[in-house]
């Protein structure tokens, strides 16, 4: 039933946004808000867990809830856009190209990571 | 209601509904659906992050809500990056490749876009407010 995946995997991402949310206001505290670090640590842990999550191969009911839902709530594409553009804006080039290469490059190495990880186990 | 209290429960409400947005685009579309809110998500976060700096509407859990909650939730990196590693494996590299680009060109072409419509809104509402 699609409805139920639907409302399972919009369940999961209120949990995921509200640790993502709960990390984001950690980081600006901890790390100040000059890099965006904890929207990479979240991006990148996300995509590791993904992985992992795929690689397991769970029932879709739980993929639903785990990995559409929590991780996918979780991680963000727009907020690592926005971050980008305000670097770009700010003409903080140096941390644009880090931020850029290590969002893209190591979400894929974590999320390769991952699911060998996932299908290992 | 303490203002951190309301600011945690309207980001969990507001992102039930952006991952079930997302849930329904990702099953009727696959992994073009993902695309889509994605990048719809670059515009809407860019524009409502900027409308929000011009026009202060006081309410900060209505903002935060709405960012980090709804679009937050309705956009995903993890997926993204899944779907990209799906089709290199399974020897649809080119695919794979124009995927990956189109997002990342898109996303932050259209968080531009957003961040241009936002601001002159929001200077827009503000001015006649």
């Amino acid at each position: 039933m699609m409805i139920n995946t639907v409302i399972t995997a919009g369940i999961g991402a209120i949990f995921g946004a509200v640790g993502r949310y709960f990390l984001t206001n950690y980081g600006k505290k901890h790390f100040g808000t000059k890099f965006p670090y904890a929207t990479l640590f979240i991006n990148l842990t996300g995509a590791l867990l993904l992985g992992l999550v795929f690689g397991l191969r769970l029932s879709s009911f739980v993929y639903a809830l785990i990995g559409t839902g929590v991780l996918g709530g979780y991680t963000t594409f727009s907020t690592m856009n926005v971050e980008l553009l305000t670097l770009w804006n700010n003409k903080k080039y140096l941390s644009f190209c880090c931020y850029f290469l290590s969002s893209y490059l190591g979400g894929l190495i974590l999320v390769f990571i991952g699911l060998g990880l996932g299908k290992a186990l | 209601m303490s203002d951190k209290l309301k600011n945690y429960l309207s980001v969990g409400f507001f992102a039930f509904f952006g991952g079930m947005l997302r849930c329904y685009f990702n099953l009727i579309w696959s992994s073009n659906g993902t695309l889509l809110v994605n990048i719809l998500g670059c515009f809407l976060l860019a524009g409502l992050t900027n409308f929000f700096i011009e026009f202060r509407e006081g309410r900060e859990w209505l903002a935060t809500g709405l960012s980090t909650g709804f679009v937050g939730a309705f956009t995903t990196f993890s997926s993204f990056q899944l779907d990209t590693l799906k089709q290199l494996q399974t020897n649809a590299s080119n695919s794979a490749l124009i995927y990956f680009f189109t997002s990342i060109i898109l996303g932050f072409l259209f968080a531009y876009v957003g961040m241009i419509v936002g601001k002159s809104l929001g200077k827009k509402l503000a001015g006649e407010a």
